[in-house]
């Protein structure tokens, strides 16, 4: 299988071609493994908490064996503001060990400010931040400078 | 103002040929430049603006360029308008006809599978080297090194508009004032042009836009909208891989 890849940088004010460009941006290493179940913001049922069944409130950092104690599956921490919305954290337990930590940016608003007629056939649902593997991402790039801090350059510099 | 076009040829070709088509897509991308910039004193654009040309005189792509803005003002309700910062620029649409052009150039040439990103507006055909569908991912809105959702497309377009890099600077229209209300934008239909135009012009309607995106899923057009207030919302039928 052979493949080329390459990256034209052209201006709107004066034009340059670079081919095979390489970026010294390394790509995003990610640590989200499995999306945590939606939350369902919509029918309001659940606004804020999450089923906190093992009491996990800190978001772990990084990976880290457990002590034992921990039921198998996922537990959701508390939601924690950013001026955006919240934060929630889901760890995933497996044999009483956290084996991945995942974030989810949800959402923000107050459900109960939203009015549902207000909410028309486009469903509503957690704004979830992902790292899956992709071949390239849509984004408002306008730029050469944001291209640069975008994951597809990350995903050029990888392949050029 | 600048852009950035990555291009992805998947097909099992030697590297020269590949090259080659590379090459001519570059070509191609930047007679657009030259000819539809509104940077460019000389370009088609910058003189019909001027009135040292007339319509008539204008090339046939000119024609067509301005026929379709027409037609997206009115499929937009007045949202997508080459004239909303005063006078002419048709940037919007001209951006996504030329990568469709490309690709469509591409496949004459013998590449069944590529894609091109242009400024994060791509248009994907025929799958990734392995087959499947191109992973796609959305830009999360707040985080530049995340994807807020991921998309499994094989053939047709993905285009997004945000206010997420430079600000509330979509025109509205109707009021000649910065729109407000969505983030982020995402359109995926089979034609990157409409797409674009349909991501910009809700982008412009502010929350309306949801409603609107939401008619145009009957003909082909998904969307994956973030508001302002963080706020997600997307068509039961957008392509999400996950």
């Amino acid at each position: 299988m052979r493949r080329s890849t390459a990256a034209a940088v052209g201006t709107l004010t004066g034009a340059a071609l670079i081919i095979g460009v390489r970026l010294s941006v390394t790509p995003a290493a990610a640590p989200v493994a499995e999306a945590p179940p939606p939350v369902d913001v919509a029918d309001n049922s659940s606004p804020s908490t999450a089923p906190a069944k093992g009491g996990a409130s800190a978001p772990a950092k990084k990976k880290e064996a457990a002590k034992s104690g921990l039921k198998d599956g996922n537990i959701q921490g508390k939601k924690i503001q950013y001026p955006y919305g919240a934060i929630q954290v889901t760890l995933k337990i497996e044999s009483g060990s956290i084996i991945d930590v995942a974030a989810t940016y949800p959402l923000a608003g107050d459900s109960a400010t939203i009015n549902p007629r207000a909410i028309p056939a486009l469903k509503q649902e957690v704004l979830k931040a992902q790292s899956d593997k992709i071949a390239a991402v849509s984004g408002a790039t306008y730029t050469s400078a944001a291209y640069l801090k975008s994951l597809q350059s990350a995903l050029d510099a990888a392949k050029a | 103002m600048g852009t950035v076009v990555s291009i992805e040829l998947a097909d099992d070709q030697p590297p020269e040929q590949l090259r080659g088509m590379v090459v001519e897509v570059c070509d191609w991308l930047h007679e657009v430049d030259r000819r539809f910039s509104t940077y460019k004193a000389e370009s088609e654009v910058s003189r019909l603006q001027r009135g040292e040309i007339t319509l008539a005189e204008c090339s046939p792509d000119m024609r067509h360029v301005l026929d379709v803005c027409a037609d997206l003002w009115r499929d937009t309700d007045g949202y997508f308008d080459a004239y909303a910062g005063g006078s002419l620029d048709p940037s919007g649409y001209v951006k996504g006809w030329s990568v469709e052009v490309a690709s469509a150039r591409l496949a004459a040439a013998g590449s069944a599978r590529h894609y091109i990103n242009a400024g994060g507006d791509i248009r994907m055909r025929g799958g990734n080297p392995d087959g499947e569908p191109w992973r796609v991912g959305i830009r999360h809105p707040w985080e530049a090194d995340k994807v807020s959702w991921v998309l499994a497309v094989t053939e047709g377009a993905v285009a997004t508009s945000g206010t997420y890099e430079r600000g509330h600077h979509v025109i509205n229209p109707r009021t000649g004032k910065p729109a407000h209300g969505l983030r982020s934008v995402t359109v995926v239909g089979p034609d990157l042009s409409v797409a674009d135009a349909y991501a910009t012009a809700a982008l412009a309607m502010g929350e309306a836009g949801i409603s609107w995106l939401a008619k145009q899923a009957a003909d082909g057009y998904q969307s994956a909208v973030v508001t302002d207030d963080g706020r997600a919302f997307s068509s039961a039928d957008l392509p999400a891989a996950v």
